[in-house]
């Protein structure tokens, strides 16, 4: 696990693209934490990285929204789902392997047992109230895709981990 | 009676019209995966070359799946829109069943193995009976592994059809060897088998009202989202 402290939305966001410098078509990254965690403000940072000039729009009534970058990204929120066949129906596996692209999933956490073997969970909690733009940001990965790579993701985050 | 089919649970995108004449019609692309795009106008195209008209239509016959859900979402919407404004029902069919049945005179066990992607596929087997095949096992879904172990445990010569069998065939052959593979042009469902099929399906009136239809879920589609962290406060 690589456990982060970011001061600021921006650095949240950087965090972020620093993740996104290293993603691959076929990744899927779960973002876990409460409301207003940042997770949307993540998912805007890792897709700037990816070069994505469009607005990032939280897909909480939408479901999923799609962005082209260097990679295409589609960025989904399970929040209003109540049953299993609903995120069947999203397809998101499928997404993954027939587009070439990356996949975040806000609170995917809840589901993670149904999102398979090869995930890398992002997850934001507030670190104090005096500092309420504070997060710590903590990064697990399982998998080969992330194993491989995991060395580099430790470096490209340095700056930020939690001393 | 005049049955429109509409096929869409993998990458090809097929519809047929068929009655008791057999099929009168088919349209079928495999490449693309524009579901969305393709099926409407080709639709329009199949009824408008094969001169029947909508109102000709006695009921609508679509693949519920298992399949991939992105092309799945697009033919079963269509398929109850339509019904709904024709005022006719509607006749879900198993995509399995869908590619077994051109391989009924097959002298083996017939399994048909569906791409599930991640490493997984959806899989049932059937033997010939008289006028068809019947399913002994399955629909079910899980890693291709599995299917090999079960194929092994059966110790028969067996005949694979779908895009599944294809795509993971070397680890497929690995594992099981008294296996053959049927080809490529017979891997994705057609309309043609599925108007066949649900002709009589509709002759022995099998069908629902569209608003019933919905796609074929083979992991516990009921099953609750567990928010138990949902409504935690900060």
């Amino acid at each position: 696990m690589i456990t982060l402290r970011t001061t600021s939305v921006d650095e949240t966001k950087a965090v972020a693209a620093s993740v996104a410098s290293l993603a691959r078509p076929g990744d899927l990254i779960v973002l876990a934490g409460e409301m207003g965690a940042g997770k949307t403000a993540f998912a805007q940072g890792f897709a700037a990285g990816l070069g994505v000039l469009d607005p990032v729009t939280s897909p909480t009534f939408t479901l999923v929204h799609a962005y082209e970058g260097r990679l295409r990204v589609y960025h989904a929120d399970l929040y209003r789902l109540e049953r299993m066949a609903e995120l069947a129906d999203l397809a998101l596996g499928e997404l993954l392997d027939d587009d070439d692209a990356v996949v975040l999933v806000e609170w995917g956490d809840v589901v993670s047992a149904a999102l398979g073997a090869d995930l890398m969970t992002v997850r934001l909690e507030w670190v104090d109230t005096d500092e309420p733009d504070a997060r710590l940001v903590s990064i697990t990965a399982t998998g080969d895709g992330w194993t491989a790579r995991w060395p580099r993701v430790q470096s490209a985050l340095a700056a930020w981990v939690a001393g | 009676m005049l049955i429109l089919g509409i096929e869409t649970a993998t990458e090809q995108v097929s519809c047929a019209i068929g009655g008791h004449e057999g099929v009168l019609g088919l349209f079928e692309v495999a490449r693309g995966r524009r579901h969305a795009e393709l099926l409407a106008p080709a639709i329009e195209f199949l009824c408008r070359q094969a001169d029947v008209t909508l109102d000709e239509i006695g009921a609508i016959a679509v693949d519920t799946g298992p399949g991939l859900f992105t092309g799945m979402r697009v033919g079963i919407a269509t398929a109850k829109a339509m019904a709904h404004a024709l005022r006719v029902p509607v006749i879900p069919m198993t995509s399995l069943d869908l590619l077994a049945l051109p391989l009924r005179h097959a002298d083996r066990l017939i399994g048909a193995v569906i791409d599930a992607r991640r490493g997984e596929v959806y899989h049932a087997s059937y033997r010939q009976v008289p006028g068809g095949v019947q399913r002994v096992e399955g629909p079910a879904v899980g890693p291709v592994d599995d299917l090999v172990a079960d194929l092994l445990a059966t110790g028969e010569d067996a005949l694979l059809v779908g895009d599944g069998a294809l795509r993971y065939r070397e680890r497929i052959c690995a594992g099981a060897r008294r296996v053959e593979f049927a080809e490529q042009w017979l891997a994705h469902p057609s309309a043609a088998p599925l108007v066949q099929l649900a002709h009589a399906k509709a002759l022995r009136e099998e069908w629902v009202q569209p608003s019933e239809v919905q796609p074929l879920y083979l992991r516990h589609p009921d099953a609750e989202i567990n928010w138990a962290t949902r409504e935690s406060a900060r």
